[in-house]
């Protein structure tokens, strides 16, 4: 359970210019605005080694911006490197950021959560049609097939709120949802099914603790899970510690989590971490009416307390 | 004389060692992945797609007790792990790049201090090698001195014949010791035709020169270029054959519990902590540095070796995409 293909249709989903038209804005901005030196610092996507990928690119001279592209490999939330943790990047000066629908959720957390103040940022939005899973091959167009499952409920193709957005997408086919589906296979379990489904899955984890790493969310300079005085949890990949681990982080970041699915991806044991999270958001939803999104919001639902909160899972 | 074994016959192999009780040790699928996990029968075994874990595992696991205590009536009382009652292992299937690290790895497994908990463990292991006839564009075996029909490590290797079945050839006596406890699953082989071996793109690298540029650029601002992309997931220690580091740590309750060992990876941000709150290697960049000095510079100076074989996990598991073939490669060129 990862962003596995689907065994569908192998029709490419959007025409391989709209890639063309987004990466050449990209690079002509990200040139403008270091040559102007209205940023210092341009974060993007570049062109890896092997055929077909790609990897997040920081530059600061102009004339690197020719090296940005962007296409249905720029799988990475670049939001990451606004975090705190990051401060050999964000001490360079105003940033500009390329940003697809879901990584402008995070970057409207952060904003939020007062990690990054809207003015130190330029925010590159991208017209996105969706990038590939990871079952998807290196050197194929993105297809109904192969597309990321997170991008087949995507509703931020068009990102709101950024400064500049490139590239177009025209219309973009139905796809049958598939993180839905899980959900509420998830959702009809028991609750003794649903601990033996999570069990078997975090009995997987070797504690790398890549999904803390990649996500922009977790930025605490000291994790709870790295205290050891006192220890709150094991560090050993046993049982006990990784499923306190999980549902630590799936609680922190209850309200928080964009749905970017970076967790998922990074994870080298295949857990279906996003499956969690997305469950964790359906209960905000649901408990507070909250959803992260689009908008700046300064206190999620779990950071305040209204008088007529829902407090029927206290029992 | 050379000797062969179909591909019946190693099932059969298999299922006779379990039977003895031998741990057997192989590419088996978990999940959406296959992995080196005990097989419990020999038809379990997979061998079309290099295993997502490296097999270091088998001799190192990612986490085992070290020893136990128990406050009790009479005292504390500390129970200590017997290495001696690690169980006798055939590891199958292995690839020319997880073999080849457990040579390189018991130069420091065995120095300042014999880790028992590795060397017992290698020393009950009988490793049959498996020669890779595919590669993909993140293998780079051959650019560092080794090959997809590599025999380091192994004790028994396999090659994958045409029509089916294996070569076999022993390198060592714990290999000349299997053939000779099943005479029966080994046919004498004449003419034997082995399939090609894969053929990676990845040129061989000059480590001398590598290593040369190493030992100047400490303070090399490249090390920003290249790594300050680095998230610190550790996924490339987890998954490489080469890396070694763990933690210990106790665990449980002051009345009783165990110390434990496990696996660790410099590219973590604590790695590095002090106590007193100061940290080394503070930001990312430096962590990464010293994945890079270790693997093709300080093993090198200690123990005369590269501690990489060139298998491309950290490659290809990396999520943002850090290529550590591109790295040396670039390095080389200066």
């Amino acid at each position: 359970m990862n962003n596995a293909a689907q065994k569908t249709d192998t029709t490419p989903i959007i025409d391989t210019t709209c890639y063309a038209a987004a990466t050449e804005a990209i690079r002509a901005e990200a040139a403008k605005l270091l040559t102007e030196q209205k940023v210092a610092v341009v974060i993007g996507y570049k062109a890896g080694r092997r055929a077909g990928t790609t990897l997040p690119a920081i530059i600061t001279d102009p004339a690197k911006a020719a090296e940005l592209i962007f296409s249905p490999a720029c799988v990475n939330n670049l939001a990451l490197y606004l975090t705190k943790a990051k401060k050999e990047v964000r001490g360079k000066g105003r940033i500009a950021i390329v940003a697809k629908g879901c990584d402008m959720r995070a970057l409207a957390g952060l904003l939020g959560e007062s990690q990054i103040k809207r003015e130190d940022i330029f925010i590159m939005g991208v017209n996105c049609a969706g990038v590939k899973g990871s079952g998807a091959l290196q050197v194929e167009p993105l297809t109904t097939g192969n597309i990321a499952r997170k991008c087949r409920e995507c509703a931020v193709h068009t990102p709101e709120g950024a400064d500049l957005v490139a590239g177009t997408i025209g219309n973009l086919p139905e796809l049958t949802p598939v993180e839905a589906q899980e959900l509420a296979e998830l959702e009809a379990m028991t609750s003794a099914e649903r601990w033996a489904f999570w069990k078997a899955h975090f009995s997987r984890c070797v504690r790398c603790m890549a999904c803390r790493q990649v996500c922009p969310f977790c930025y605490c300079e000291q994790c709870l899970c790295d205290r050891n005085c006192p220890q709150a949890v094991e560090t050993t990949p046993r049982p006990a510690g990784n499923m306190a681990w999980h549902i630590v982080r799936a609680m922190h970041l209850a309200g928080r989590c964009a749905g970017c699915a970076e967790c998922e991806r990074a994870c080298p044991m295949d857990i279906p971490l996003n499956l969690l999270n997305r469950k964790m958001a359906g209960e905000l939803k649901e408990l507070y009416g909250f959803e992260a999104g689009l908008e700046p919001v300064q206190k999620g639902p779990l950071a305040e307390y209204k008088e007529d909160d829902d407090q029927s899972f206290i029992k | 004389m050379a000797k062969a074994i179909t591909e019946q016959n190693l099932c059969l192999l298999l299922d006779s060692l379990l039977k003895e009780g031998a741990r057997v040790i192989g590419p088996k699928l978990a999940g959406t992945m296959a992995l080196y996990e005990p097989l419990a029968h020999g038809d379990e075994l997979v061998l079309d797609q290099l295993p997502h874990r490296s097999a270091k595992e088998v001799f190192f696991p990612v986490c085992e007790n070290i020893l136990s205590f128990e406050r009790t009536d009479a005292g504390l009382q500390v129970t200590d792990v017997d290495p001696a009652a690690f169980p006798e292992t055939v590891l199958v299937g292995a690839r020319p790049c997880d073999a080849a690290a457990a040579p390189v790895l018991d130069a420091v497994f065995s120095w300042d201090y014999k880790d028992e908990f590795y060397l017992s463990r290698r020393r009950r292991t009988t490793v049959i090698g498996l020669a890779c006839t595919k590669a993909d564009d993140a293998c780079f075996c051959t650019a560092v001195g080794l090959s997809p029909g590599g025999k380091e490590g192994s004790d028994l290797f396999l090659s994958p014949m045409e029509g089916g079945g294996y070569a076999c050839e022993a390198l060592t006596d714990k290999g000349e010791r299997l053939i000779a406890r099943y005479p029966q699953l080994f046919m004498d082989a004449l003419n034997v035709q082995t399939l090609p071996l894969a053929a990676p793109a990845a040129e061989k690298l000059d480590m001398k020169r590598i290593k040369g540029w190493l030992d100047e650029n400490f303070e090399n601002p490249i090390w920003t270029d290249i790594a300050d992309r680095c998230a610190g997931c550790g996924s490339c220690a987890f998954l490489c054959p080469a890396c070694h580091c763990f933690d210990i740590v106790d665990e449980g309750t002051q009345a009783k519990g165990a110390r434990r060992k496990s696996w660790d990876a410099c590219g973590f941000g604590k790695f590095t902590n002090h106590a007193s709150g100061h940290n080394p290697r503070d930001v990312q960049n430096k962590r990464y540095r010293n994945r890079i000095m270790h693997k093709f510079k300080y093993y090198g100076d200690k123990f005369g070796e590269t501690l990489c074989t060139g298998c491309g996990r950290c490659i290809r598991n990396c999520p943002v995409g850090i290529d550590i073939y591109s790295v040396i490669a670039e390095i080389s060129t200066k």
